[in-house]
């Protein structure tokens, strides 16, 4: 009873805060909400198909950015050659994506599933450096960037001037979300994924290809991320080394939201946004922003662990 | 009798052919090239590009005779921007390759792990890159370590002439309150602190971003506390990574500092095709516009594309050439490549580079051969970049104040 | 009986002490840089042996690294007290956080372990006073001035200790225990195995030797920075070989790191301009063709051709 009670306890608690804050600050200083909203709207996106990966396929894929990062570069010479906009080059981006994915999942990660769990770090983070070092080889370490007038299109109230274009990624983290809710809730396949996630075994025993539907989840999670990298670059240089702050920003996501839950990844981004904001908001602090980070990181995965451990 | 003579006269040809032939053997083996060994990051555009530019260099001395009668032989070793890569670098370069001279040189990070196994075989090093003062500190007093990039401190100093030259010819241009936006690194960090202690009359705010490189890329907060400090001059210190997104962030907040200036180690390929770009000052060492004014920079642009079918995109480029010419030049003037004669010869350096200045080895505050002083102040203008100051190699005059998009 | 046994280490051993004297300092030098990465595969395997997935390899390899040079600057002790304060400073630290975060498991417990390195940089980094911020601190005088040969035989040392410790831990009951942890952790518990405390110590002392790793580097190369001591390098690399030669053993990240070291100056010197692509893609064939490192590998057919012999 007492148990329940502290527990309601807690969660009124969480409530209240994840309402005051953002009411907090949009009176005191709404640019940080508008702008953490923005960063942690793309940190979530980013982070949403390597979760999908981890949930259903079950690796860790540590070359997740360079994914990303070729598909800002497909975007970048898809502009130079096709006169294609990034966010058009967004449509033949996940077309080839899900075929390098489809390529990528046959020739490597199928043939890693039987071997001992970790190869699969290792051999991710072998293809992570053919990625890098193939973008180099191709392209050099210079940065390139599409200038786009629209990335900076902004609007003005009262004293506040901020920037609307960057909505885009948060935007597209839920809908991204609600998608891929959708999908995995109420289509056959989605189900049938979501159970090889939590048991692959009972799954191949109730008859679900499970072989398949990795397939199929590698190969949505690396087009969607490819596409990602075209929505990336509209604010972003691309560069060789561009993606793999990315695999580890994602894979702390992962880890305060818990495997499976995707919305927490979602929510976190924001919450990660917000608080990298507000303390680069305070002059001369920015440098202590990653602090934050990982501070939050590490309190939400002790608390979480420590009330799993009182209940 | 005739047949005789005929059989003698062929051995003493033998003879005197085998002679020439180990003569040539001989001296071959004593006069084979020079061996310069160069330690570079070559999956960096700054090393991979120095390092061709070199050999360039190098393919130009050898086609035009060598130096003292001998072919140059450059021998690249990758040093992986990793302390540990470049120390075995220079310890191949030593003792399997036996080099005569050690050049090259990048991140200052990397050359503080080199620096023991240099002052191990104590060869002329002639180093083109890491202007981090700690290195200074680390190479005070070595007679064989010459200096070519400019100290960070030093870049400060010749900021501060520029603009003093730049408010005195141009009176539209007053700057009292600056405001500087550096990378957390060491790079950023290390060219902030030094130009502090360089422009002490003006008043200056600082404040440090995470550079895209590094996985940042947001610079609205730094951008917004710039606008309230409303300064004359706002210049911000990252990397090439940074340029195009600090000015749309910029553009999307509205902050128009009269005085936008970027101060990157190299730009995007296309950063000059934004309108975004324009009236940008840009601080370097060069800029592809100084061949326009520069005979030297104009033979170095065309033989590089010539050659590699690419632009020079990156200020280590005309650095590596350099790097080969002072070199050579010094060996070629003392006509050996004895230890002490070497270092004075590099001492009488007197070499008109493509980067517009004439190189030529000074005292700084700590040690005695220091080679370049002076930075330069560029403005990108309709796509490129001009040279502002100094005047001598003045390609346009400045567009002031910066109005934004 | 005894003595044969321990003969091919022995031998191994004198081997690897008379390298200097049919090497030149280029192969010194390189050996120095393998051996220090080796050092942090075996000390990330010794604790992967319990099940624990560490990321803060590079953390505790920056703290040993700031703690060594620090102490060094600012009190004038030998090298050598400075490297064991490195070490220490590393294991207490380990010893502290690890009884909050001991309690994770699996990723989340990766994740915090890497996380802690995020923070050490970004704590050093701003207390320029102490540290140097961002550039960090510089030794005036390297050790042995730099001589490679001396240097050699330091890091070896360091190597040598390493694989004694990871020889110990599988020699003695300590092997048991870890391996019951990793199979089955309730188990464990039940047959009377103290699983925290276990884990505790092993995590302590493991960062203990990668403190005493970082401590050793920024005495020979001189200089210690954020960018440079907590470079993702001193994590990704050893991991890389501990999981190419082979897990859960000594040999295999051994084996892994003088492979993986060796291959990668190898390629540098021969394909100057893309070496790395080619490093990266050799890991992907081996991880794809040898599933269980090369170690496994290597047992395995030994068995196989043993059990042949057999039974002809």
């Amino acid at each position: 009873m007492t148990l329940f009670r502290t527990l309601r306890r807690w969660q009124l608690l969480l409530l209240l805060a994840s309402l005051g804050v953002p009411i907090v600050l949009m009176l005191w200083k709404p640019y940080v909400l508008i702008e953490g909203l923005q960063r942690g709207g793309l940190y979530a996106v980013i982070a949403l198909p390597m979760a999908l990966i981890l949930g259903v396929v079950g690796i860790i894929n540590l070359a997740h950015g360079e994914f990303m990062m070729l598909g800002a570069y497909f975007a970048y010479w898809m502009g130079v050659y096709a006169g294609l906009d990034p966010l058009v080059a967004m449509i033949p981006a996940v077309v080839a994506f899900a075929l390098l994915g489809a390529i990528t999942y046959v020739l490597t990660i199928r043939r890693a599933l039987k071997a001992p769990e970790l190869n699969q770090l290792l051999l991710t983070f072998g293809m992570a450096m053919v990625g890098t070092e193939f973008a180099n080889l191709m392209w050099t370490s210079q940065p390139l960037k599409p200038h786009l007038s629209y990335v900076y299109s902004s609007v003005a109230l009262g004293k506040l001037r901020f920037g609307t274009y960057a909505f885009i990624y948060t935007a597209a983290a839920i809908v991204l979300l609600v998608l891929l809710q959708l999908f995995l809730r109420k289509t056959r396949l989605g189900r049938a994924a979501l159970a090889v996630g939590q048991n692959p075994r009972g799954a191949r025993l109730v008859g679900i290809d499970v072989n398949r539907t990795y397939l199929l989840i590698f190969s949505v999670s690396i087009a969607l991320v490819g596409a990602l990298g075209a929505m990336f670059l509209t604010r972003h240089s691309v560069f060789p080394s561009a993606g793999s702050p990315f695999t580890m920003k994602s894979f702390c996501l992962i880890a305060m939201a818990g495997i499976g839950n995707l919305p927490g990844v979602v929510w976190g981004g924001f919450g990660l946004g917000i608080a990298e904001a507000l303390v680069s908001s305070f002059r001369g602090y920015g440098g202590w922003a990653d602090v934050v980070f990982f501070a939050v990181l590490v309190a939400v995965i002790m608390g979480k662990s420590y009330r799993r451990q009182t209940a | 009798m005739s047949l005789k003579g005929k059989a003698m006269g062929l051995r003493v040809w033998a003879l005197a052919i085998l002679v020439v032939v180990g003569a040539g053997f001989l001296v071959a083996a004593e006069e084979g090239p020079i061996k310069l060994g160069a330690v570079l990051p070559l999956a960096d555009i700054t090393g991979a590009q120095g390092s061709k530019a070199m050999q360039l260099a190098v393919d130009e001395i050898n086609a035009a005779g060598g130096v003292l009668g001998r072919q140059l032989e450059l021998i690249i070793v990758d040093d992986e921007s990793k302390a540990e890569k470049g120390a075995a670098a220079i310890d191949k370069l030593a003792t399997v390759d036996n080099v005569d001279v050690f050049i090259g040189g990048m991140s200052s990070g990397v050359h503080l792990g080199e620096l023991p196994a240099l002052k191990k075989y104590e060869r002329v090093t002639v180093w083109i890159g890491a202007a981090s003062s700690l290195v200074e500190q680390a190479v005070v007093g070595l007679d064989w370590y010459f200096h070519i990039h400019p100290w960070d401190y030093l870049q400060g100093a010749s900021y501060v002439e520029g603009w003093a030259a730049l408010q005195a010819e141009y009176p539209l241009i007053k700057i009292h309150k600056a405001f500087w936006a550096y990378e957390e690194g060491a790079f950023g960090t290390s060219s902030y602190q030094g130009s502090l202690v360089a422009f002490s009359n003006w008043e200056n705010v600082g404040e440090s971003f995470k550079s895209a490189l590094l996985g940042g890329g947001d610079y609205r907060a730094v951008l917004r506390h710039a606008q309230e400090f409303d300064p004359d001059l706002f210049i911000w210190v990252g990397y090439a990574a940074d340029a195009l997104p600090i000015m749309e962030q910029a553009a999307e907040i509205g902050f128009t500092p009269p005085l936008f200036v970027g101060s990157p180690p190299g730009w995007p390929a296309d950063f000059g095709t934004s309108p975004l770009a324009d009236g940008v000052i840009a601080y370097g060492m060069w800029a592809p516009s100084i061949k326009d004014v520069s005979p030297v920079s104009q033979h170095f642009w065309d033989a590089y594309i010539a050659k590699y079918n690419e632009q020079p995109a990156t200020y280590f480029a005309p650095l590596g050439y350099t790097n080969i010419y002072v070199v050579a030049e010094a060996i070629a003037r003392a006509g050996t490549l004895d230890k002490e004669a070497l270092i004075t010869a590099l001492e009488a350096t007197n070499y008109a580079s493509p980067l517009g200045e004439t190189l030529t080895f000074t005292p700084s505050n700590l040690i005695q051969h220091q080679g370049f002083r002076n930075q330069k102040i560029l403005q990108w203008q309709n796509g490129a970049q001009q040279v502002l100051w100094p005047f001598e190699y003045a390609t346009a005059l400045p567009a002031y104040p910066f109005t934004g998009p | 009986m005894r003595m044969t046994r321990y003969l091919p280490y022995v031998l191994g051993a004198a081997l690897a002490a008379l390298f200097p004297l049919f090497s030149g300092a280029y192969l010194e030098q390189v050996a120095v840089g393998m051996l220090i990465y080796l050092t942090l595969a075996l000390s990330w395997d010794m604790l992967l042996r319990s099940g624990q997935l560490g990321f803060g390899t590079a953390g505790f390899f920056g703290l040993g690294s700031y703690a060594a040079i620090l102490l060094f600057l600012n009190v004038g002790v030998h090298p050598f007290v400075s490297i064991a304060f490195g070490g220490v400073v590393a294991g207490v630290v380990a010893l502290l956080v690890g009884l909050a975060v001991l309690r994770l498991r699996g990723m989340y417990f990766a994740i915090t372990t890497l996380a802690l390195a995020g923070i050490f940089a970004v704590v050093l980094r701003n207390f320029p006073g102490l540290t140097g911020g961002s550039e960090g601190r510089m030794l005036p005088n390297c050790i042995y001035a730099g001589n490679t040969t001396k240097i050699y035989w330091l890091v070896l040392a360091l190597a040598v200790f390493t694989i004694v410790i990871s020889e110990v831990f599988e020699r003695t009951r300590i092997r048991l225990a870890l391996t019951s942890i990793r199979n089955d952790e309730r188990v464990a518990k039940s047959s009377g195995v103290n699983v925290f405390k276990y884990l505790v110590f092993v995590f302590a002392v493991t960062s203990a030797i990668q403190g005493l790793a970082g401590g050793t580097y920024a005495h020979v190369f001189g200089f210690v920075s954020p960018e440079g001591s907590f470079s993702a390098n001193f994590l990704l690399l050893p991991l890389a070989m501990a999981l190419l030669g082979g897990v859960h053993s000594t040999w295999g990240p051994v084996v892994g790191g003088l492979v993986l070291g060796a291959l990668s100056e190898y390629l540098k010197l021969q394909i100057p301009y893309g070496h790395l692509l080619v490093y990266g893609a050799i890991i992907v064939v081996v991880t794809l063709f040898l599933p269980q490192g090369l170690m496994g590998t290597v047992r395995a057919w030994w068995r196989r051709s043993h059990v042949t012999r057999g039974a002809q």
